[in-house]
């Protein structure tokens, strides 16, 4: 019989049995809540006592990539890493987009953080200042009110003439805010390649007015800080290329435009590519010494008293990449270029190894830039170098 | 019992419409064209709205994009890239350019599609839209397959050859950590560590699969031979524009059609 009194007393014991299962169910959620409060705590990045750089090479410097950093320890751990190399500056990106997303709002955080671990560290900090906010940019949607179709969208590289005044402010407003900490800004990135302007075709005359406002504005926020205007991407490509004009034009154009008057120093990036370090430069070639062509356009345009910082530099072991050498001749290269500027380049005074590390790995070539991995592995060209800027001796295999 | 009704007056009625006014002016121009696009839906987007299929490419990486000095480009990516614009029977165009503007062209509309040995990354994923991988360049082991070395857990006690400071170089050390012990011997390229193996000084090598293949290729008679299990993976994709999912549905399915129809693998055979 269904409803039989037996059944009846099983399901009101089973109810008990369950009920009782559900009190111990609940006491032991209770207890993991709390063991989560009791799992360790994430690292902290607290600042310890202040470091300084012990080298044995002073033009020693590395270009680093913190600024998209979430986790603070990884902006520290980096700038150990760079210590511990022997390099006593360091070239880090502020972007103008990550600090001033609404016009007027300035967001200070990420660029304090960075700034106090390298002064906690003992290091110098070169501030390269680029990347424009999307208020500053053109949105899509602007092609009309209820757009009827998509609009060209713009790279976070994209400054028109309408905004060359905002980024001038920005670049003041660095420099007030780390005046006496931070010494010396670059004014934008490779300004001859279409791809660093966001594909807009872009002349030295319009760069230099872009130097010109932001040189102003510098000065005006702090008159000892040390502009240096942009460095070139090295390339040949030729007056009236989509993509890009030849580096050495584009400074002869600038000076013609009257630049000399807008900066105080020239950032340059020079990459040796297949060639060792000391191999003869060539105004039809890319290598290393590049930066003596370089320098001697200066001195052309009676502007050959200003220092030179190589802010980007070095040489790529990838396997396949067309442009790189091997893992052994990359080592030697590198150190024999700190040998070569020493000797021979008295107005260079940084020498910028691209790059300490990526905050990811982009699973290319690029990657065989690097002297650390993205988890913080060093690289044998990191060893090395490290070696021969502390002064020990490390034989190549 | 009086039944709630709301807006029950003119007057309610009239401060709902302003309310949503409000509302609308207060979240501005997303809120009018959110209202506006369920009006007016947006015309459908061309699959290729140049009429031609603008492949962007950094062709300085042989075997798979490769520059000739009057600019004609050849290789892996530069084949399969023609074979799916033939399979969608469109016109193809390609743009020579640098690696770091190569997901930048997508973004500003120079390119609609990448192929250029990408690897699919998921911090990429707003920048670009992938295919399915038709290549996986990642790590492994290249030994005499009598050996019985089929993973890294075999090599206890071994010998390992790697390309000095590469990614096997480093994969090796981590699993040196772990296993009792693992001689490393590094090499000045991968090619040479292949030969270590071949001349019997070391038990298996760890290198890419695109030197691997590349080596096995020139050395036909050799008895050294692929492991069939990855150690690492490295999956190479298409990347197409992220607001363009009529061209990824188009340049899938030519992958797909070159899969099943095995020219995929002639494709890579080709080159590697």
């Amino acid at each position: 019989m269904i409803f039989s009194p037996r059944l009846w007393q099983e399901l009101r014991l089973a109810g008990s049995a369950w009920q009782d299962w559900r009190a111990w169910g609940l006491r032991l959620l209770l207890v993991g809540a709390l063991l989560m409060f009791l799992r360790p705590a994430p690292p902290r990045a607290v600042l310890g006592p202040p470091q300084a750089v012990v080298t044995f090479q002073s033009l020693l410097c590395m270009h680093t990539r913190l600024v998209d950093e979430v986790e603070e320890w990884k902006i520290q751990r980096s700038l150990q890493m760079v210590r511990d190399l022997g390099a006593d500056t360091i070239v880090e990106f502020f972007p103008w987009a990550y600090f001033e997303p609404e016009a007027g709002d300035f967001r200070w955080a990420q660029a304090d953080r960075i700034i106090q671990h390298a002064q906690n560290q003992g290091l110098q900090v070169i501030a390269r200042l680029g990347l424009v906010p999307a208020w500053a940019r053109p949105r899509p949607e602007d092609d009309g009110l209820l757009d009827a179709g998509r609009g060209q969208d713009t790279t976070l590289n994209y400054l028109d003439e309408a905004h060359y005044a905002d980024f001038a402010r920005y670049v003041a407003a660095f420099v007030a805010r780390y005046n006496g900490v931070v010494s010396h800004v670059i004014i934008w990135n490779e300004p001859n390649l279409t791809f660093e302007w966001g594909y807009r075709q872009i002349s030295p005359t319009e760069y230099t007015e872009v130097l010109r406002l932001a040189y102003e504005a510098a000065k005006t926020a702090n008159p000892e800080v040390v502009v240096l205007a942009a460095p070139m991407a090295p390339t040949l490509e030729p007056e009236g290329s989509p993509w890009g004009m030849n580096d050495l034009l584009f400074i002869e154009r600038m000076y013609e435009a009257g630049a000399a008057a807008h900066f105080d120093a020239l950032a340059v990036h020079t990459y040796g590519f297949t060639f060792p370090a000391d191999a003869e430069p060539g105004p039809d070639l890319l290598n290393f010494r590049r930066i003596e062509l370089v320098h001697a356009i200066m001195v052309r345009f009676d502007d050959g008293a200003k220092p030179v910082y190589v802010t980007e530099s070095g040489w790529n072991d990838h396997p396949r990449w067309t442009k790189a050498v091997r893992p052994t001749q990359r080592i030697a290269y590198t150190i024999d270029s700190y040998a070569w500027a020493e000797g021979h380049m008295p107005y260079v005074e940084k020498l910028c190894q691209w790059v300490l590390r990526y905050p990811a790995p982009t699973h290319s070539y690029p990657d065989n830039f690097t002297y650390v991995t993205a988890d913080f592995r060093p690289l044998p060209i990191y060893q090395y170098v490290q070696a021969y800027a502390t002064g020990q001796a490390l034989e190549l295999p | 019992m009086r039944r709630f009704r709301f807006p029950a007056t003119r007057r309610q009625q009239i401060a709902l419409v302003l309310l949503g006014l409000v509302v609308l002016l207060a979240f501005g121009r997303p809120a009018l064209r959110w209202v506006w696009r369920l009006i007016v839906p947006l015309p459908a987007q061309p699959m290729l709205p140049y009429g031609v299929l603008r492949v962007g490419i950094d062709a300085s990486y042989p075997p798979f994009g490769v520059a000739a000095g009057d600019g004609t480009l050849s290789g892996l990516d530069v084949d399969l890239a023609r074979a799916v614009a033939e399979a969608m029977g469109v016109e193809l165009r390609f743009i020579n350019m640098g690696y770091d503007g190569l997901y930048d062209s997508l973004r500003a509309d120079q390119a609609d599609a990448l192929f250029s040995a990408l690897r699919v990354d998921p911090l990429r994923t707003n920048d670009a839209r992938y295919t399915s991988s038709y290549f996986d360049a990642g790590q492994v082991l290249v030994r005499a397959p009598d050996t019985g070395i089929d993973e890294m857990a075999d090599l206890d006690g071994l010998i390992l050859a790697v390309e000095f400071g590469a990614e096997g170089d480093l994969e090796a050390r981590r699993w040196q950590r772990r296993l009792h012990s693992l001689a490393i011997i590094p090499h000045e390229s991968a090619a040479q560590a292949l030969d270590t193996v071949q001349a019997g000084n070391a038990n298996a090598a760890l290198v890419d699969a695109i030197s691997a293949r590349l080596w096995l290729r020139e050395h036909a008679g050799s008895p050294l031979g692929m492991a069939p299990q990855y150690v690492t993976g490295d999956p190479y994709a298409v990347a197409v524009q992220p607001g363009n999912p009529r061209l990824w549905q188009a340049i899938e399915a030519a992958l797909g059609a070159l899969r099943n129809s095995g020219a995929l693998d002639e494709i890579i055979n080709r080159w590697l």
